[in-house]
Order: structure tokens, then C-alpha cells, then sequence
């Protein structure tokens, strides 16, 4: 399973870090103290449960209303911002459920600085298919 | 050319937008029809209007912390990805196109766009 360190391997990361659906944070990496500080990464899993699952909702209504598919699941959302982006994704919760799992593997973020975020990198680490346990 | 046109000829752009922050008014081009491409800027403004809403409270607990001014978003699915920057919306069909190359050239394009959403 993808970890916090393997997202910390990503080119430009400042921090990464587990986060439940509602929100709370669990562990977490801080490479940058100075920009990204425990409260703001802690109200960052806030902000991106809500949107995560506000893309959820509109990609699902989306599908149904227009008939194209191809945006769910949702498997990240990416907050652009001036200096830095947040990657986030509950991409490997799919495979617990599709496997009749109850137990589910916590939501991942990962931020990245701008000039060096390679958002496909970060898409990748988080879509790795690991055997569900 | 207009970025919208600039974006749709890219690869795997298949509709591209621009819509007003105030909410009254959108143009697009692409596979969309008319009603859709209304909802899509419809869900995009709201997107946008909240995560700048989020950048600032970031930024009133942190400040300096770089997130403020929000530049964009993207919603990353199997097929397909909602890219938005400023008030320009695409959608790109994954397998066809680079996210990383359009994002670039999103924020490049848009770097001097006002951020007071006016």
C-alpha cells in the first residue's frame, strides 16, 4: 500500500498525510515547517474530505444527467494554489469495498510545490493497486 | 485566439469554457451541448468560489502560507479530468492529453488574470 513516505518521494513534496472522511487528520509528513505547520495540513484534510466528496457528488450527478462517463469514482481532486497544490485521493477505500472489505484504509494527500509538481507522478502513487488485506 | 480556442486544440481537450464570477453569463466550445456546458460552468463557479473561500480561511490561520490566491483545481476521474484556472474550465480526456502539459499551460496563460473574482 502506497505510504507517506513514498508520497514524500514525489518531486516537490512538502508534506503528506492520512486524513479520515470526515476529515481528521492521522499521520502526517512535514518537509517545510515554515509554509505548511501541523494546524494548516489538520484544517487542509478538512477542506479537501469536503471537496472530495462535493466532486463525488457533482461527477456522479454529472454522469447521470449527461450520459457521459468517466469521472467516477473520483479518483483525485487537486487544489491549485499560488505557490502550492494538494493532492488528494480515496482511490484504494474503493478496493477494500469492491473486495467486501469494512475495514477501510485511510484517505491520502500529498503537497506539492508548484514549480516542481508533477501531478501525474502523484496520480500514479495513488492509484497503486496493492493486494487488499 | 482566445484561450478556450487555444485549449480545445490541445490533445484530449474535448470542450473548453469561460464563465463570469458573478454568475451570469458563460461561453464555451467543444462537445457539449448548450444545457450541459450551462451546468458545467454552473458546478465549476462553485468549485472555484469554495476553494477560494478555503484558500482564505488557510490563510487567516497561517499566514504567507502560499496557498492564497487559489489558482485552480482539478477533478481526476477514470476517464476524464475537470481542469479549472481562474474562470477557464476544460475537460480532458485522459488517455489522450497530459495533465501536467495543460495545467502548465493554464497557469502560464492565466498567470496575470486578476484574482478578486470580479
Amino acid at each position: 500500500m502506497t505510504t507517506l513516505d513514498d508520497l514524500m518521494k514525489l518531486p516537490g513534496a512538502m508534506a503528506a498525510f492520512e486524513f479520515r472522511g470526515s476529515g481528521e487528520m492521522l499521520e502526517h509528513r512535514i518537509a517545510h515547517a515554515d509554509r505548511i505547520n501541523e494546524s494548516t495540513l489538520d484544517l487542509l484534510a478538512h477542506m479537501c474530505a469536503a471537496n472530495l466528496s462535493i466532486a463525488t457528488m457533482q461527477a456522479r450527478g454529472w454522469e447521470k444527467v449527461t450520459g457521459m462517463v468517466g469521472f467516477y469514482p473520483v479518483q483525485q481532486f487537486t487544489l491549485i494554489g499560488f505557490d502550492w497544490s494538494v493532492v488528494v485521493s480515496g482511490l484504494q477505500r474503493e478496493q477494500y469495498k469492491q473486495a467486501g472489505k469494512f475495514s477501510l484504509p485511510p484517505f491520502m494527500g500529498v503537497v506539492l510545490a508548484n514549480e516542481s509538481a508533477d501531478y501525474e507522478a502523484a496520480f500514479a502513487v495513488l492509484e497503486r493497486k496493492e493486494p487488499v488485506q | 485566439m482566445s484561450i478556450v480556442t487555444d485549449l480545445l486544440a490541445k490533445p484530449g481537450v474535448v470542450a473548453a469554457g469561460e464563465y463570469a464570477y458573478r454568475g451570469d453569463r458563460f461561453s464555451y466550445r467543444g462537445a457539449l451541448s448548450e444545457n450541459h456546458a450551462r451546468m458545467a460552468s454552473i458546478m465549476c463557479r462553485a468549485t472555484t468560489m469554495s476553494v477560494n473561500m478555503e484558500a482564505s480561511m488557510v490563510e487567516a490561520l497561517q499566514p504567507l502560507s502560499g496557498l492564497l490566491p487559489a489558482r485552480g483545481w482539478l477533478v481526476h476521474g477514470p476517464e476524464y479530468t475537470v481542469c479549472v484556472v481562474a474562470n477557464v474550465f476544460c475537460l480532458l480526456e485522459n488517455s489522450k492529453g497530459s495533465i501536467n502539459d495543460l495545467v502548465g499551460f493554464m497557469r502560464h496563460a492565466l498567470a496575470n488574470i486578476p484574482s478578486d473574482m470580479i
